[in-house]
C-alpha cells in the first residue's frame, strides 16, 4: 500500500470513529433526540390535519395524499435540525475541552470536521427513514416507490451536511454553546422561505419571490417529486445540485473556520 | 398597609420576581430567541398558508390577523415554560433547597417566578402584535379586543409556567426542558391554530374541540379577527378554560412541591 493510500485509510478510520461517537452521543442524550425526531413529526401531524382543506384551493396539484405532499417539508425540517445539532455538539466539545484534546492527535484537521459531519449524515438518514415510516403508517403514500424513497434519504442526508457545515463553522468561530442553541429559530426562517408545506404557486407573493433564491426550495421540491414519482412537482437534478453545492460550500467554510481558530488561538 | 407590605410572603414574592427579571437583564440577548421564534412562526405561517383564507368558511380574508393571536400565545407560552427550566436549574444546583427553608408557605415560592414570566411574556407578545400590525393585521376589536388578547397571553403564560414547574419538581432536571416546551407547543397547535374549527379535518377537529386552548385562542382573536367581535360569548369560554387549567396545573404543582424533600 502506498503512503498516500495508508494516510487516506487512517483518516477514513478517524472520520468513521468520530462519526460513530457523535451518533452515540446523540442517542445517549434523549433531550437531543426530542427536537430532531419528535418536533418535526408533531408539526407534520398538526399541519397535515390543520391545513388539509387547502387541497381544495385552485392551483393545488393533484396528489395521492396530502400527508405525502407535506412530508418533504418535515424531512427538510429534520435535516435542518440534524445539522444544527451537529453544531451544538461541536460547541459542547469545544466548551468541554474535548476538542482541544482532539487537536493534539496526529490527524488531518479536516478529518475532525468531516467526522462530525459523518455523524450528521447517519443521523439525518435515520431521521428521514423514521419520518417516512411514521407518515406511511398514518396514510402517506409514496408512488415514487423504493427508488424514490432511497433518493429522498440521500438528498436529506446531503442537505444535513450542508446545514451541519454552517453550524459547525459558527461553533468553530465562536465556541459558544448558548449561541448555537439561540439560532434555533433562525433555522425555521430557511424552512419557511421554501415551499416546504404548500406549493410554490400558492405561497404569498413576497415569499414566492424570495423562495427562488433559497436552495432548500429546489431540495424540497426534488424530494416531493421523487416520493410522488411525479416530475411536475420538482426537478430531482436541480435538488441534487443545490444540496451538493450547499454541502461542499459549507464544509469548506467549516474547514476554513477551523484553520482560523487554530491560527488565532 | 405597612404590615402587609412587610409580610414575609410579599417580600419573598417580590424578591423572586425581581430575580427572574434580573436574569433577563444580566444575560445579553436572553429574550431574543424567545421573541424571534414566534415572530418567525408568524411570518412563516402567514407566508405558507396565507391563501387558506380563500376557502369557504374562513371568517377573515387576512390570514395574518388569524395567526397573530396564535403567535402571541406561543411566545407567551414559551416564556412560561422557561420558568420550569430555570426552576430545574435551581433544583439541580441546590439553590431551591435553600428557598424551601424560607419561613413562608411553599406555594409562595412559585408566585414570584410566575409573575416574572408573565412580565417577560409581554415582550414577545407585543413584538408579535407590532410586527403583525405593521404587515397588515387588522384590529377590529379595538381596546377591548386588545385587552382580551393580553389577558389571554398573560394567563396562558402563567399556565405554561405552572406546567413547567410541575415538570421541574417531578423530574428535578433541566433535561426535562424539551418536555416543558413541547407540552406548550402541542397545547397551542392542537387547536384551531391554522384554520377555524369547521375547516379542520380528521382527528385534529375532535382534539381541537376538546382542547381548552381553542377557547383561549378565541379569547385572543377578539382583537384581530373580523367576525369574532368582543363579547361575553367569546370571552367566557376562554376565561373558564384558563381558570380550569390554572386549577389543575396549580394543584399538580402544589402536590409536587409538598413531596419535595420528603
Amino acid at each position: 500500500m502506498s503512503a498516500a493510500a495508508a494516510t487516506l485509510a487512517r483518516e477514513g478510520r478517524v472520520v468513521a470513529a468520530l462519526g460513530r461517537r457523535s451518533l452515540s452521543i446523540q442517542f445517549r442524550r434523549a433531550q437531543l433526540l426530542m427536537p430532531t425526531f419528535v418536533l418535526p413529526l408533531m408539526l407534520l401531524a398538526v399541519i397535515a390535519s390543520g391545513t388539509a382543506a387547502g387541497q381544495g384551493l385552485r392551483g393545488f396539484p393533484d396528489v395521492a395524499s396530502y400527508l405525502g405532499f407535506v412530508v418533504p417539508g418535515t424531512i427538510i425540517q429534520g435535516t435542518l435540525l440534524a445539522g444544527l445539532t451537529a453544531g451544538i455538539a461541536f460547541a459542547a466539545d469545544i466548551e468541554g475541552g474535548f476538542f482541544d484534546r482532539l487537536l493534539a492527535a496526529p490527524v488531518h484537521r479536516a478529518s475532525l470536521v468531516l467526522g462530525r459531519l459523518a455523524g450528521t449524515v447517519g443521523l439525518a438518514a435515520l431521521q428521514v427513514c423514521f419520518f417516512l415510516a411514521v407518515a406511511a403508517i398514518f396514510g402517506a403514500r409514496y408512488p415514487g416507490g423504493i427508488g424514490g424513497m432511497v433518493a429522498a434519504v440521500g438528498l436529506g442526508a446531503l442537505t444535513a451536511v450542508g446545514i451541519g457545515g454552517i453550524a459547525s463553522a459558527i461553533a468553530l468561530r465562536t465556541g459558544s454553546l448558548s449561541l448555537l442553541q439561540g439560532i434555533f429559530p433562525f433555522v425555521f426562517i430557511l424552512l419557511f422561505l421554501a415551499p416546504a408545506f404548500f406549493p410554490q404557486e400558492l405561497l404569498v407573493p413576497v415569499l414566492r419571490d424570495a423562495s427562488v433564491y433559497n436552495p432548500l426550495t429546489y431540495i424540497v421540491e426534488a424530494v416531493r417529486a421523487l416520493l410522488a414519482g411525479d416530475p411536475s412537482l420538482g426537478n430531482a437534478w436541480a435538488g441534487l445540485a443545490a444540496a451538493f453545492a450547499l454541502a461542499v460550500a459549507t464544509t469548506l467554510l467549516a474547514t476554513f473556520a477551523l484553520r482560523e481558530r487554530l491560527r488565532t488561538q | 398597609m405597612s404590615a402587609l407590605a412587610h409580610s414575609p410572603s410579599l417580600l419573598v414574592i417580590g424578591a423572586l420576581w425581581r430575580r427572574s427579571l434580573y436574569e433577563v437583564l444580566r444575560v445579553r440577548g436572553a429574550l431574543l430567541p424567545a421573541t424571534i421564534a414566534p415572530v418567525v412562526f408568524l411570518l412563516g405561517t402567514t407566508g405558507q398558508f396565507g391563501r387558506l383564507t380563500g376557502l369557504d368558511g374562513f371568517p377573515t380574508d387576512s390570514y395574518i390577523s388569524w395567526v397573530v393571536p396564535l403567535s402571541c400565545l406561543q411566545g407567551a407560552g414559551f416564556a412560561g415554560a422557561a420558568t420550569g427550566v430555570n426552576l430545574a436549574r435551581d433544583i439541580e444546583q441546590g439553590l431551591f433547597d435553600r428557598f424551601l427553608v424560607a419561613p413562608v408557605p411553599r406555594s409562595v415560592l412559585l408566585v414570584g417566578p410566575i409573575l416574572g414570566a408573565v412580565t417577560r411574556s409581554l415582550v414577545p407578545a407585543t413584538a408579535v402584535l407590532l410586527v403583525g400590525l405593521a404587515l397588515g393585521a387588522e384590529l377590529p376589536g379595538g381596546a377591548l379586543g386588545l385587552l382580551a388578547l393580553y389577558v389571554a397571553a398573560a394567563a396562558f403564560c402563567a399556565i405554561a409556567g405552572l406546567w413547567g414547574i410541575f415538570m421541574a419538581v417531578t423530574f428535578k432536571t433541566q433535561q426535562a426542558g424539551p418536555l416543558m416546551q413541547q407540552g406548550v407547543f402541542l397545547a397551542v397547535f392542537l387547536s384551531t391554530a391554522y384554520t377555524p374549527q369547521a375547516l379542520l379535518t380528521g382527528w385534529l377537529g375532535e382534539v381541537a374541540e376538546l382542547n381548552p386552548v381553542t377557547h383561549v385562542l378565541e379569547l385572543g382573536r377578539q382583537a384581530t379577527v373580523v367576525g369574532i367581535e368582543p363579547s361575553l360569548a367569546h370571552t367566557q369560554p376562554g376565561l373558564i378554560a384558563l381558570a380550569g387549567m390554572g386549577l389543575v396545573f396549580g394543584a399538580l404543582c402544589l402536590f409536587g412541591l409538598r413531596r419535595m424533600g420528603r
